[in-house]
């Protein structure tokens, strides 16, 4: 294997236990987004016009999905001769098979990988957040500030902060402190699981983290702590733009809700950084005399007979006649009938729903609705 | 196993008078349709969908756009180490051929033939939209014993010849004595020594060889029962895929009846229409019976009824344009249409 600058190692085995039954036989990374994509594209494009391109991706929970589709990257430019996009799944070692206990042990047990191409920086990535960014840059600004560590930030209201991984800086933004959901947060600037190291720098911290008994083996947890402690230079990557963690039902249906928003800045149309996927081999969408569409994005492969109003169609959905679909995200190959309403809903893949079916929130809580076989069936009988 | 025998063999050579405002820049071959298609498309997927591995294209005139579609052929699964596909270009001292399978092309690249392991060989003609299993047809040809079995649609040729490799190889080869010049000339020869059948193709299937014909079988996929001759969800129509979004319609957009493929933003009325890939139609506009190809940009308040639009065309603000159904108004490729220019 040829020598790597940079190598990326992004992290694909997340449950995700927070989407329920989206997740109960896809690993969040596969989950559909926007009409078309699957979460771990975002990340798996940045790299491909990043131009780095040689990426592992770490799978573990319910991998078949991700892993089929993954392939050998090709949909993201990434069949390489030389690197291209390898998937790792945890293995066995003589007599234990070794599952990945936390994101670090994840890394730790691929040294091997890593070594084989001697990279001087390694990107540890996550596959399940919504943004553009450009890490080439991240990576120069690593190299300008000499650092061993840079961690991706991202301003958030105040309000909010403690809820994330908050990063306190000085004024030439190294990382002083780092503090898992603070209570009384003392900044604003919120990791978001992109972290640029020297490999040498890591590996030698991996191998002391792997000897603690009583670490978790987390990045955040565990190794940016210990970096801080032994007086290394972690600096923080200031972002802007748009990110989004997609962990919730609700933040999964507002980041859809954000790709119909004209002022939003997540913009998936932009020929200078496009969003890869693989491409479904559909028709055309065919719009019927009786539809009408307004505010929507819909994919190829789709008829539309009935009412769509700011949603997310994904490829392959059929809407029957008098159907009303608003503010919701259907995804692929869903079959919806006619008369039916639905509202502020996330519709999951191949589900069928049947004629004059009724599906919204409950008007107390406000909740987005998760669409599962079991409501479908319960609300037939 | 048994269609492992066969090859592809697609005619892209064909040149059409009648469509001339259209395939000026490329080969008929590289035609779009239907949106997100090229006329290619059809034949080639359905040759791949009928179990055929290995499929040589002949063309001649304008094949950069087609080369760049088919590049190595991995959208139809055709990228392999063994068979694949294979693109023989036609030198530009043959002299043109009218006919379907020409012979001329064929002896020049005769090596493919002899080294193929197939025993049939399907040679076709590159501007047909159907979507045809052509497993059947070879079952009959060994069950009659035919020597050709031609297959016809409504009483017409087809021009899709399944013919023994050994045959074709013989044919291509004594050409010159025999002076046929394609597979057509074999039974416009009343006294031909050859045993030639008919096979009946009765789903749908059209050829395009005139605007007219193009606008009405593009019409004609806009029918829920033609459509669903078309798009079959076991045999698909392939094509080169592009990684557009999903199409995005504002509050302004009013769509009926119409097909529109990925990557547009549709902010105006769009009616009987077949819209291409990343299409942008302003606000305020109302599209009619058009067929609006790639990458065109129609601005606000223009009125087009009837109207092809070749790729990358731009309608500026409040353009009319006008064709009727009989003979739509086409616009050459890459131009600019302002609204003083039609007034």
């Amino acid at each position: 294997m040829g020598k790597k600058r940079c190598v990326a190692m992004l992290l694909a085995g997340g449950k995700g236990s927070r989407l329920y039954s989206l997740t109960k036989s896809l690993a969040k990374p596969a989950i559909p987004f926007g009409g078309k994509y699957r979460i771990i594209d975002f990340t798996l494009s940045n790299c491909a016009n990043s131009g780095i391109e040689t990426v592992g991706v770490l799978t573990q929970y319910q991998p078949l999905v991700l892993n089929s589709y993954i392939g050998i990257g090709s949909a993201w430019d990434l069949d390489r001769v030389n690197g291209g996009v390898t998937v790792l799944p945890p293995y066995s070692e003589s007599s234990e098979v070794k599952w990945y206990t936390g994101t670090a042990s994840a890394i730790y047990q691929n040294i091997n990988y890593l070594s084989q191409y001697d990279p001087e920086y390694v990107l540890i990535l996550s596959g399940d957040h919504i943004y553009k960014m450009n890490y080439e840059s991240m990576l120069e600004y690593h190299i300008d500030k000499k650092a061993d560590a840079s961690i991706s930030v991202i301003e958030v209201p105040w309000d909010e902060a403690s809820r994330f991984g908050i990063m306190n800086t000085n004024k030439n933004m190294d990382i002083v402190e780092f503090e898992e959901k603070p209570k009384n947060p003392k900044n604003n600037l919120a990791s978001m699981g992109i972290y640029i190291f020297k490999w040498k720098v890591l590996k030698k911290l991996l191998e002391e983290d792997n000897l603690n008994k009583n670490s978790s083996h987390d990045f955040g947890k565990d190794i940016i702590p210990l970096l801080i402690e032994q007086n290394k230079k972690v600096v923080a990557y200031p972002f802007e733009g748009y990110w989004k963690d997609v962990g919730t039902v609700q933040s999964l249906w507002e980041a859809n809700m954000d790709l119909l928003d004209e002022k939003s800045e997540l913009n998936i149309s932009d020929y200078d950084w496009r969003i890869y996927t693989v491409n479904p081999n559909q028709p055309p969408q065919y719009i019927s005399e009786e539809a009408t569409v307004k505010e929507s994005m819909i994919n190829e492969g789709c008829i539309i007979s009935g009412n769509i109003e700011k949603s997310i169609v994904f490829q392959g959905v059929n809407v029957g006649n008098g159907t009303v679909i608003r503010n919701s995200v259907i995804m692929p190959d869903a079959e919806i009938g006619e008369n039916v309403y639905i509202e502020k809903a996330i519709v999951p893949s191949n589900i069928h729903i049947p004629d004059g079916m009724v599906i919204k929130p409950n008007n107390k809580t406000d909740e987005v609705v998760l669409v599962t076989e079991e409501m479908v069936n319960e609300l037939i009988s | 196993m048994m269609m492992k025998s066969m090859l592809g063999v697609i005619d892209a050579t064909t040149y059409k008078d009648d469509l001339e405002e259209l395939i000026a820049h490329r080969s008929l071959a590289g035609l779009p349709i239907a949106g997100r298609y090229r006329l290619i498309d059809f034949v080639l997927s359905n040759m791949v969908n009928s179990g055929i591995g290995s499929v040589a294209i002949f063309p001649k005139y304008q094949y950069r756009s087609l080369m760049d579609h088919l590049g190595s052929g991995k959208n139809w699964d055709l990228d392999r180490k063994r068979d694949g596909l294979f693109f023989f270009p036609a030198s530009i001292t043959d002299g043109t051929s009218e006919g379907i399978g020409s012979f001329n092309q064929f002896a020049a690249n005769i090596d493919y033939f002899l080294r193929s392991k197939q025993e049939y060989a399907l040679v076709a003609n590159c501007y047909t939209v159907f979507n045809m299993d052509f497993s059947p047809v070879l079952e009959r040809h060994l069950q009659s014993g035919c020597d050709i079995t031609e297959i016809r649609s409504g009483g017409e040729s087809l021009e899709i010849y399944l013919v023994k490799k050994s045959l074709l190889v013989d044919l291509i080869q004594t050409r010159d004595i025999t002076g046929y010049t394609c597979m057509k000339d074999i039974k416009l020869d009343i006294h031909h020594n050859y045993k030639i059948c008919d096979y009946e193709y009765t789903g749908y299937a059209e050829k395009i060889d005139s605007i007219s014909t193009y606008f009405r079988v593009s019409n004609e996929i806009l029918k829920m029962s033609i459509w669903s001759q078309l798009f079959l969800k076991d045999r698909p129509i392939f094509t080169k895929v592009k990684d557009e979004p999903p199409t995005h319609y504002t509050t302004t957009s009013e769509v009926k009846n119409s097909m529109i493929a990925n990557g547009s933003v549709i902010e105006g009325k769009v009616e009987n229409s077949i819209i291409a890939r990343a299409v942008k139609i302003g606000k305020g506009s109302t599209i009619k019976n058009c067929i609006i190809m790639q990458k065109c940009t129609i601005g606000d308040n223009c009125e087009l009824d009837s109207v092809i639009l070749d790729k990358d065309v731009i309608v500026e603000n409040g353009t009319k344009m006008n064709g009727n159904l009989n003979s739509p108004f086409v616009v050459r490729k890459g131009t600019v249409q302002g609204a003083l220019m039609n007034s």
